[in-house]
């Protein structure tokens, strides 16, 4: 039996054991794992896997499911198992979903060149091609000794097909496509040594390795790499600076800082034993807020030049979807607009606690999981400045284009950031002399209050979001423009 | 092998196929498990979760002539029947051609094993677990709140394996294995919070344990109401068991050799060094009776068997697969190392290798810890509080533990739920908002004591479960973000 059919009968028994709310995902997938170090390959790997996932509402409790052997007894089984699971659970309070509008679409990732056709040949010619130019990055010519001692390269594809299908009415099939390259390099010069890793990724065909010039790029980090453990010296600064970072460096301030604590989830308390919660509980009211319109209840967050915006719909981009896991219709949102909290992250059951309507928020990261709310592509609105406009005013200060170690604590209020290719600014201009490891230390009001400039040229990263339990990792966009961060004092 | 007569046919059909194919060796596992989960928060169940797998993995390996490295891949069957896997491995195996050699492997274990320890690690009660694991969420919290919580959030696990292993040398076997595993969240207001785990494999006391844990979270929440924030500085700091197992496990994973080879450990270069007092012996055992991640076997039917990584504050031991102690050999060969002949310590699994962490990724065979256990001292938590004369800090629960450059070592972890400030043999007031920053060497050469009550450790920030007790470190510096 093919998964649409298994799907639907999923949803058609799930209704006819009384429950309020059927869901069914059927996912096919393709990966394929390239990984290498110092070029030789360690791992080549495939894999294809096909299973359904179901979520019941029953008596108002969730109960969740997945199956990967795929027969109409075992689906069957599973939608029974769960709806009495979720009887079991006997809440007090019914969790309810928002009411959404029944669609019934398709959409796709476009791709151009499917990994299927480029030959496992070409694949492992690619990875050894961009190993030897990081290798040459790191060495002098004629010279054996390499400075980047160690070059992890770890090449994913991953294509699927998938199936949502609904109890109200709703049914969504996507084909989609994503391709990253994640590195490690560990550069050392006698005693000092460095360590980046860098993610880059897209929802694409195998053509993204072209046209966005990835084997260049990667070799050109690496060459930053070897100058910041050659260069970078470290630098006492006592007293307040300014501070200009860099696009990937924005990027992770606007997820962690910004982009976590606006899930929903989060701020009523479901990831509280988990990922964690968000300080937004402090001044959200669920009575009497819209989380689609927070503009109302002024909520001052940052600066006026501080707007976050998530938005899944930006093609290409690694966290790309038109529909979300609720057949629910992707759209841009704005977190927060000149500095004050406008919107949050809704899946069905959070815009329903707060009385709304879901944005189209719900992520899962396997057939095997089940939706919640998640960014996909979370960055601070471009502004009006060029990189060098918002240097020029600064007497000293410093550049931090890349970092490595940051965390966040779990209300998402003291964050760190330790920068890796950092650079003295001084009489408005970058110098050459780089700074060892600058640590940036501050709350999320302090970061986001300091910010005076943003510059309207912008590149973005990927990476693995991780949230839940199972941990349920998906691909997001951590990119960004140039912040100027005023008057901050390094850690 | 006994019994099992369909899971025995499976496995022999996926290696013999493979073989016939063309394979000069091969590795057949089977895996037939249920999952459930049931997660709660704000002292109500969320979701009750279940999932079922049953699929077969089949390694294949091609020798090479004029190389000491082969190559090698691997398939997962679906719902597995005979037709299938013989149906799918061919194809697999002769997609070797198209691959390179893999410089990760060097064989597999071509030993004879006739017999296997039998461990004790399936209880029956777990199958119908699941229906009664709601009320044990309503007792835990119900035992949070009556102890000083105002809202609860956790989660109970439970799973229940049975899982079939034959290599192309005979070896291996079928066992079951079933184990529960749990988090207590407690709070009282905004600022404080309580944690503490369950991890077993015996369900005879379960509801007794999730109680106590949910006691102890609702103890600890109430405990830390009224929290000043802390200062920055340099402090002694006393480790709960959940708290050592995280910054120590980090250390410990980089007995991995293939954390070495990608410049992930510090430990690179420092076997047969002194890195931690001499009280602190650590070994990796899979043979535990309640360690999460024990087995008779390993993944090419290896027997279990127990290797100590630190002896008396000594590295002694990498974890190997037996393509990596080869590899380890060779390595050591070329520095003219020729007593050092490392052997597989049991720690080969088919294990996913990939960033999206779902059954969705590719296997592949490398070494992956099974428990850490480390050895007891004997300090009590009361006497650790009561004999630091200098500003300690006792922390009870941290997570986000992030590296500047993993192969040095250097990290920042942020304390979560209930921290406290001991001062002259007491504890002075709870504290908050501080972070620790350190090095993973520094800290194992400075711990100073160890306590007297292990306690098994696996939880959200702990992955390879860690029979770990308290343990007291010295000179530890906490930060301090800026701004309100």
């Amino acid at each position: 039996m093919d998964g649409k059919t298994l799907a639907d009968h999923a949803v058609d028994y799930g209704e006819s054991l009384g429950a309020e709310y059927v869901e069914a995902r059927f996912v096919n997938s393709k990966n394929e794992n390239y990984f290498a170090r110092n070029g030789d390959f360690l791992s080549i790997q495939e894999k294809s896997s096909r299973g359904l996932g179901i979520r019941v509402l029953v008596d108002g409790c969730v109960g969740f499911g997945s199956v990967d052997v795929l027969t109409k007894d075992e689906v069957k089984n599973r939608v029974e198992s769960i709806s009495k699971m979720a009887k079991l659970s006997k809440r007090e309070t019914p969790i309810e979903f928002s009411e959404e509008k029944t669609v019934q679409d398709t959409w796709k990732v476009p791709v151009n060149i499917p990994f299927k056709d480029i030959s496992k040949e070409e694949k492992q010619d690619y990875v050894k091609r961009l190993d030897e130019g990081i290798k040459r990055s790191g060495s002098k010519r004629f010279s054996i000794r390499n400075k980047i001692k160690n070059r992890i390269l770890f090449l994913h594809t991953n294509s699927k097909d998938k199936y949502i299908v609904n109890s109200d009415g709703s049914n969504i099939r996507s084909d989609e496509s994503f391709i990253s390259l994640f590195t490690i390099l560990n550069a050392k010069v006698k005693d000092s040594s460095e360590q980046r890793m860098l993610g880059l990724g897209a929802c694409s065909g195998w053509e993204w390795l072209k046209e966005e010039n990835i084997h260049d790029f990667v070799v050109s980090e690496s060459k930053k790499l070897v100058s910041t453990v050659e260069k970078s010296r470290s630098v006492n600064i006592n007293e307040d600076i300014d501070v200009v970072v860099g696009p990937e460096v924005s990027g992770i301030m606007a997820h962690e800082n910004v982009g976590h604590p606006s899930e929903s989830d989060r701020i009523i308390g479901r990831e509280e034993a988990q990922a964690g919660g968000s300080f937004y509980d402090e001044f959200l009211d669920i009575d009497d807020q819209d989380p689609l319109d927070l503009k109302q209840s002024e909520i001052k967050l940052g600066s006026d030049d501080v707007s976050v915006i998530d938005d899944p719909t930006i093609n290409r981009s690694p966290g790309f979807y038109l529909y979300d896991e609720e057949c629910v219709k992707a759209r841009s949102r704005y977190l927060i607009k000149n500095g004050q909290l406008n919107e949050l992250f809704l899946n069905r059951e959070f815009a329903s606690v707060f009385g709304t309507h879901s944005n189209g928020a719900a992520r899962s990261s396997s057939y095997s999981r089940e939706p919640i709310p998640r960014m996909s592509n979370t960055f601070f609105e471009p502004g009006d400045h060029t990189k060098e406009e918002l240097v020029e005013d600064i007497d000293k200060g410093l550049l931090i284009e890349s970092f490595t170690e940051w965390n966040i604590d779990d209300r998402r209020y003291h964050s760190k950031y330790v920068g890796l290719e950092a650079y003295l600014i001084k009489n408005g201009r970058v110098k050459d002399q780089m700074i060892k490891r600058p640590a940036l230390e501050l709350t999320t009001p302090a970061l986001l209050n300091s910010i005076e400039g943003v510059s309207k040229d912008y590149e973005y990263r990927m990476n693995f979001c991780g949230k839940s339990d199972p941990m349920q990792p998906v691909s997001v966009s951590t990119g960004g423009p140039y912040l100027r961060i005023r008057d901050v004092r390094l850690g | 092998m006994v019994g099992y007569n369909f899971e025995e046919e499976l496995l022999k059909v996926g290696v013999e196929t493979a073989l016939k194919a063309g394979a000069d060796e091969a590795i057949a596992k089977l895996i037939d498990q249920k999952k459930h989960q049931i997660r709660f928060s704000n002292s109500s169940i969320d979701v009750n979760k279940e999932w079922s797998s049953y699929y077969l993995d089949v390694l294949f390996t091609k020798k090479s002539r004029f190389s000491l490295t082969g190559k090698i891949n691997t398939l997962t069957v679906q719902d597995p029947d005979v037709k299938r896997v013989k149906k799918n491995v061919p194809k697999h195996v002769d997609l070797l051609k198209h691959l390179p050699k893999n410089k990760l492997y060097w064989g597999m274990d071509d030993g004879s094993y006739t017999s296997y320890r039998s461990l004790d690690i399936y209880d029956d009660k777990i199958e119908d677990f699941h229906e009664k694991a709601p009320e044990l969420v309503k007792k835990t919290i119900d035992s949070s709140l009556q102890n000083g919580a105002d809202g609860v959030s956790g989660v109970i696990h439970s799973e229940s394996s049975k899982i079939g292993v034959l290599t192309s040398y005979g070896n291996g076997g079928i066992y079951r294995s079933s184990f529960c595993r749990g988090t207590v969240r407690a709070f009282n207001g905004r600022d404080s919070s309580g944690q503490d785990i369950v991890v077993t494999r015996e369900l005879s006391n379960i509801d007794k344990k999730f109680e106590r844990a949910g006691r102890k979270a609702g103890i600890l929440a109430k405990k830390g109401v009224g929290s000043k924030e802390g200062r920055a500085g340099t402090y002694d700091l006393i480790m709960t068991p959940t708290v050592a197992a995280n910054i120590f496990g980090n250390l410990l994973n980089g007995t991995n050799p293939i954390m070495m080879v990608s410049g992930m450990s510090p430990l690179k270069g420092k076997m047969n060094e002194k890195i931690g007092p001499e009280e602190l012996t650590v070994t990796e055992d899979p043979l535990i009776q309640e360690g999460l991640n024990s087995r008779p076997f390993d993944d090419e039917g290896t027997p279990s068997k127990k290797t100590c990584l630190i002896k008396d504050g000594e590295l002694n031991s990498l974890i190997h697969n037996t393509s990596t102690a080869k590899l380890w050999k060779f390595l050591g060969m070329l520095k003219l190392k020729l007593f050092r002949r490392p052997k597989t310590t049991s720690n080969s699994n088919l294990t996913q290798l990939g960033l999206t962490g779902t059954e969705e990724n590719p296997r592949t065979l490398m070494p992956i810890p099974s428990n850490y256990r480390f050895n007891t001292g004997s300090y009590s938590l009361d006497e650790f509080i009561s004999t630091s004369s200098r500003p300690t800090i006792y922390l009870t629960s941290n997570w986000y533990t992030r590296f500047t450059n993993m192969s040095e070592g250097e990290f920042s972890t942020v304390p979560r739920d209930a921290m406290f400030l001991v001062e002259n043999g007491e504890i002075k007031k709870p504290i908050r908002n501080l972070r620790l920053k350190g090095n993973l060497l520094e800290i194992l050469k400075n711990i100073e004591g160890i306590g007297k009550d292990p306690k098994q450790v696996r939880w959200w920030e702990v992955k390879t479960p860690t029979f770990i007790p308290h343990i007291k470190v010295k000179d530890c510096k906490f930060t301090k973000a800026k701004g309100q």
